[in-house]
């Protein structure tokens, strides 16, 4: 059938591949690219401070993060409290490798996208491991198990020499083509590299939950029994979901541990969990997109919070330590307010948007 | 052998505080599901207010304390009224989302307060030697904890068991609609428990201050270890919050007593719970005494 390559007019799919392409129109493919293609050119064009380029770069972070947390939450519907000390696996891994290396090895130098994705081989490995009391716990349960391990994993790192009890482990600046990244570049040059991790993690994920693998994942959130008796695996479904959310995870602490050259505690701690469990739900929990919107919302929050305390404080004097207040305040605030007046997230917002065009200028 | 009771016995005391927190949890979760996160926070907002009532405005200790229960008991009555009602019948993560968000909130509100970075002890109150008996020696605040711990523990099973509103309590927690079809209001159930659960809140925050002096930081780590507590005895079982408390206290006291220090080991006391909690529960996911729920498709 000739139907309009270019624009949407109506619903007529008549076989289920057509249903599940990942663009409908050619407009869904031209947007799609052509933003990719602005998200890689503007540094180039505005020349931004370091010090902004740094948070761009954490949000780009926290984003390649939340998209793991929304593959075991969001899809798989398994709440973890320990999502942060996934990503601290991936960090310390690339961290234990420089300690034991040696800094300036050529491996950790030249080799870098080898070790993130050696890290995230190590975190899916660990969220495997972890996962496994999925195959016997539930809801509240599970989310105290993984707690554990959040509690676990904060001690050990506490306690042992071998991950220096928790001070900074550095790690070396990387090489690139045109030569050592220097201090200048160094966060220009990550943001092109996490930026391309998370448009090859986004078109995996999208491709992912096309296929059964992806799809099993919503179905034994659905309902685990109902996927069992059609014949999914749902013990082994969660624990996978953890293994991905753990290699998401993984190569987001890898990439954290260069952009901030050394891996250190208080980034992995249960208050970063529960910070990512609520980007993952003020973006929209189960969605692709919310994972980009979650993080850019919260961190842009954290910021202007700062500034406001900041501004309060010269005004109010320092005897109130505001900012120590204001910050737990506002958060939580957040989070209550998205969740009793828009539980599905920054992604619904979106997702009316794009609707809204797409009818323009009909209603409906 | 004298170490070993006085590690027994100090446990006892720590695990019996740990009963009491997480008897409100097990309160909670009971009558309307809801695992509320916030609930370190009431204990610490409990015991500052007692210490704000005894110290500040010059109160005796008990009286302090019963006002304190008092206040507890409206706000917790309030944060229900104010977060949770509107997420009746939400997917669960939503509810522990909130409760995750109402933690910080109240974090953020304590910090307001001055109480958020001092240390504070609260004045001698009962006779400072400690009773001894057989080389094992207990403090009388520590006695005074335990005692106040079992009549509060007491009273409560005597209200779930023959109070009108204890059973309409746990009619609810049974089966909602069959409680609604026979004239108990659900909401106000729900209510009513989270008053209780801030009450014995207010209780154990009481008590802890008096044991280990008010910090926030160290009232917010015991707001998180009585997580593995109430995980741990099951958790809609107030048996099972009291067994678990207790030998979770045991834990920590034997962890502290006796591993740390030796082959390396420090502040393993911290971590012992949760992984005692972990390898319990491949064998027992409900916990030690919590319902098995029989799903159906």
């Amino acid at each position: 059938m000739a139907t309009n390559r270019w624009l949407a007019t109506g619903n007529f799919f008549s076989t289920y591949k057509e249903e599940q392409r990942i663009f409908l129109t050619n407009i869904d493919r031209l947007t799609i690219w052509s933003l990719i293609a602005a998200l890689y050119a503007w540094p180039l064009i505005f020349q931004m401070s370091n010090k902004n380029m740094l948070v761009i770069d954490s949000i780009l972070v926290a984003v390649v993060a939340v998209i793991g947390l929304n593959m075991v939450t969001g899809f798989a519907g398994l709440i973890s409290i320990g999502h942060a000390a996934f990503v601290g696996v991936g960090a310390y891994t690339a961290a234990l490798l420089a300690a034991s290396w040696g800094e300036s090895h050529a491996i950790l130098t030249h080799a870098w996208p080898l070790v993130i994705l050696f890290s995230g081989l190590v975190g899916a490995v660990i969220g495997g491991f972890v996962g496994l009391p999925a195959m016997r716990l539930k809801h509240l349960y599970l989310a105290i198990a993984t707690l554990s391990f959040q509690m676990i994993f904060t001690w050990t790192i506490n306690f042992m020499t071998l991950f220096n009890q928790g001070q900074t482990m550095p790690l070396p600046r990387v090489f690139w083509l045109t030569g050592k990244v220097v201090r200048k570049d160094h966060y220009f040059f990550w943001y092109f590299v996490i930026l391309t991790v998370i448009v090859m993690s986004g078109f995996a994920v999208r491709n992912l939950m096309r296929t059964r693998y992806g799809r099993c994942l919503i179905a034994v959130r659905d309902n685990d029994r109902a996927a069992d008796a059609m014949g999914m695996h749902p013990g082994f479904t969660k624990v996978y979901a953890f293994a991905l959310a753990g290699f998401f995870a993984g190569m987001a602490g890898a990439m954290h541990a260069y952009l901030f050259r050394g891996a250190g505690i208080e980034s992995f701690s249960l208050h970063q969990s529960i910070s990512y469990l609520a980007m993952a739900i003020v973006g929209g929990l189960g969605t692709l997109s919310g994972s980009f919107f979650g993080p850019a919302a919260i961190q842009f929050l954290d910021l202007q919070v700062e500034n406001l305390s900041a501004w309060a404080g010269t005004i109010l004097g320092s005897s109130m330590n505001l900012a120590t207040a204001l910050r737990p305040l506002t958060f939580g605030l957040v989070i209550v307010l998205f969740l009793i007046f828009e539980p599905r997230g920054i992604a619904n917002w979106w997702r009316i948007t794009r609707s809204y065009f797409k009818l323009w200028p009909f209603r409906y | 052998m004298s170490y070993f009771f006085q590690l027994v016995v100090s446990g006892m005391v720590v695990g019996s505080i740990y009963a009491l927190s997480a008897l409100g949890f097990v309160l909670i979760y009971k009558s309307s599901r809801v695992l509320n996160i916030a609930h370190g926070q009431i204990i610490a907002a409990g015991a500052f207010i007692t210490y704000a009532l005894t110290v500040m405005v010059g109160i005796p200790l008990y009286i302090a304390f019963l006002l304190s229960m008092i206040i507890t008991f409206f706000l917790a009555m309030a944060v229900e009224r104010i977060f949770l009602r509107k997420l009746i019948g939400e997917p669960i993560i939503s509810v522990i989302m909130v409760t995750i968000g109402l933690m910080s909130i109240l974090d953020g509100l304590i910090y307001l307060t001055p109480f958020g970075t001092l240390n504070l002890s609260f004045p001698p109150f009962f006779p400072t030697t400690p009773i001894s008996l057989g080389g094992v020696s207990i403090s009388w605040t520590q006695l005074v904890g335990v005692l106040v711990t079992a009549v509060f523990i007491g009273g409560l099973s005597w209200f779930f068991k023959k109070s009108t509103l204890g059973i309409s309590m746990r009619a609810v927690s049974d089966d909602q609609l069959a409680a609604m079809s026979v004239g108990i209001s659900v909401p106000k159930v729900f209510g009513l428990a989270w008053a209780l659960a801030g009450m014995s809140a207010a209780a154990a925050g009481g008590i802890i201050g008096n044991i280990t002096g008010l910090n926030f930081d160290t009232l917010h780590a015991f707001g998180i270890l009585v997580f593995p507590v109430v995980i741990l005895g099951g958790l809609d079982s107030i048996i099972g919050a009291v067994v678990a408390g207790i030998i979770m206290g045991l834990i920590q006291q034997f962890a502290a007593g006796y591993l740390d220090g030796n082959w390396g080991l420090n502040g393993t006391a911290d971590v012992l719970p949760y992984i005692v909690l972990l390898i319990l529960l491949l064998f027992k996911p409900h916990g030690l005494f919590g319902t098995h729920e029989i799903e159906r498709v």
